[in-house]
């Protein structure tokens, strides 16, 4: 697999992570520090993939 | 963004709501699932190491899965469905001839009966005790049975029992309705659309003969149809049959079922749904914390009590007299509900509907008694 797909991939896999947490959260979304903790986690791993595929420009 | 293209709005009822519509709650995706559904989601996806049948492919595992579903079931051979209503047609078809006989339960799916219309056979119901608990009491499986005789002078080629039935959530005792199957040498399908997957349910210890499952409505496997069959060694000739051209092609899934992202998606769901069952009292606990909650403010759950289900059925005269003098009317309960982040029960209902439970967290559970509470103290006189 390239470093573009596997990226891609990272990315959108990461931000089903995030949808979980707000599915577990509805309807308020009011985050534990154990789930603030895996948002941040998650968002950071989104950013490095997209910097990844922003190589591809 | 509200549409994903053209008028195809974007369905956000996980994200921003709890959902309690209780066709959809046991099949919610984890996140795995959706990762597998994403990967899988072109055609045949299942097929781009094909050996000629889907439960034959190793790559995916999907052979493999198979035989662990067998094991979780407690039942010997395992084949993917199209839906649960698609492996109960795939057994009466395999062992009916049309006018033979079957016995169904009064609080089956429509797709039970269907199914039989369909394969052509005569069907005999064995009636529930009616309102308010519409308990199915496996006793009168011998009556209903005995009638057949009498009838047709033969017995039925078939049993059915809805193990929890989709409208009551009553948990019928299976047991006792194999019991009576091996005492006429009757075979035995249990329908456990609402329990296997959610609940712990073994063929082996039940005495099932078949067991059908389905995929997107109790193992978490979202929003394509898929299903299961599972079969005792005993019948796996019989239900199991394959092509005589076409050697590795069941007959009764036409060849292959579900050949794409639906069959990864249950597969995804496998691991978190063998887990789940075993917190099956945890979810009996939070459905009867809430049932007994709404009761206190006039929203009274019918079916068998306590309930032994996270589907509940309830009937509220309160919540009805609310609908002659809100200016929205009967459609008044959908909306007030979704001000307060929940979906699920069907718009328009305000004296008799249905919920479930499933999966929610306590702090959900908590807030969709506060919404009924809120509700009924802003409205009721």
């Amino acid at each position: 697999m390239t470093e573009e797909t596997e990226n891609l991939f990272k990315a959108i896999f990461e931000l089903e992570e995030i949808r979980e947490l707000l599915r577990q959260t509805a309807p308020n979304h009011k985050f534990t520090d154990e789930q603030k903790k895996k948002l941040r986690s998650s968002i950071e791993i989104v950013r490095e993939s997209l910097k990844k595929l922003e190589e591809l420009l | 963004m509200s549409n994903i293209i053209q008028d195809i709005k974007l369905r956000d009822w996980e994200e921003e709501y709890i959902n309690i519509n209780p066709l959809q709650t046991g099949g919610r995706t984890y996140p795995e699932t959706r990762k597998a559904i994403i990967s899988y989601i072109d055609g045949y996806s299942t097929c781009d190491w094909c050996k000629g049948a889907l439960g034959i492919t190793d790559k995916p595992p999907i052979r493999e899965f198979l035989d662990e579903v067998s094991k979780f079931l407690g039942m010997d051979y395992t084949m993917l469905t199209n839906g649960c209503r698609e492996a109960k047609f795939a057994v009466l078809h395999a062992l009916t001839n049309p006018g033979d006989s079957v016995v169904i339960d009064g609080n089956k799916h429509y797709t039970t009966y269907v199914a039989a219309e369909r394969a052509r056979v005569r069907i005999y119901e064995v009636p529930s005790n009616g309102y308010p608990e519409y308990r199915i009491k496996p006793e009168d499986y011998v009556t209903v049975i005995e009638n057949v005789k009498k009838e047709t002078r033969l017995l039925p080629k078939l049993v059915f029992l809805t193990h929890v039935d989709g409208n009551y959530g009553n948990l019928v005792d299976a047991e006792k309705v194999a019991e009576i199957c091996k005492e006429y040498n009757v075979p035995f399908l249990l329908n456990t659309a609402y329990s296997s997957g959610r609940m712990p349910v073994n063929g082996k210890k039940i005495g099932a003969d078949f067991i059908a499952c389905s995929g997107h409505k109790s193992w978490a496997a979202g929003g394509g149809n898929i299903g299961l069959l599972s079969v005792s060694e005993q019948w796996k000739d019989k239900a199991i049959e394959y092509s005589k051209k076409y050697k590795v092609k069941p007959i009764e899934i036409i060849g292959c079922s579900s050949r794409g992202s639906s069959t990864l998606a249950l597969m995804a769901s496998f691991p978190h749904v063998k887990e789940r069952v075993k917190y099956w009292d945890k979810e009996v606990e939070n459905s009867r914390w809430l049932m007994k909650e709404l009761e206190a403010i006039g929203i009274n759950q019918l079916g068998v009590k306590p309930t032994e289900h996270d589907l509940n059925f309830v009937e509220s005269e309160k919540l009805f007299k609310i609908s002659e003098t809100h200016k929205k009317k009967h459609f008044y309960l959908y909306y007030e509900l979704k001000d307060r982040g929940i979906v699920g029960i069907k718009a328009g209902l305000t004296k008799n509907f249905k919920f479930s439970t499933y999966g929610k967290t306590k702090e959900q559970i908590k807030h969709i008694s506060w919404a009924f509470k809120d509700i009924v103290e802003k409205f009721a006189k």
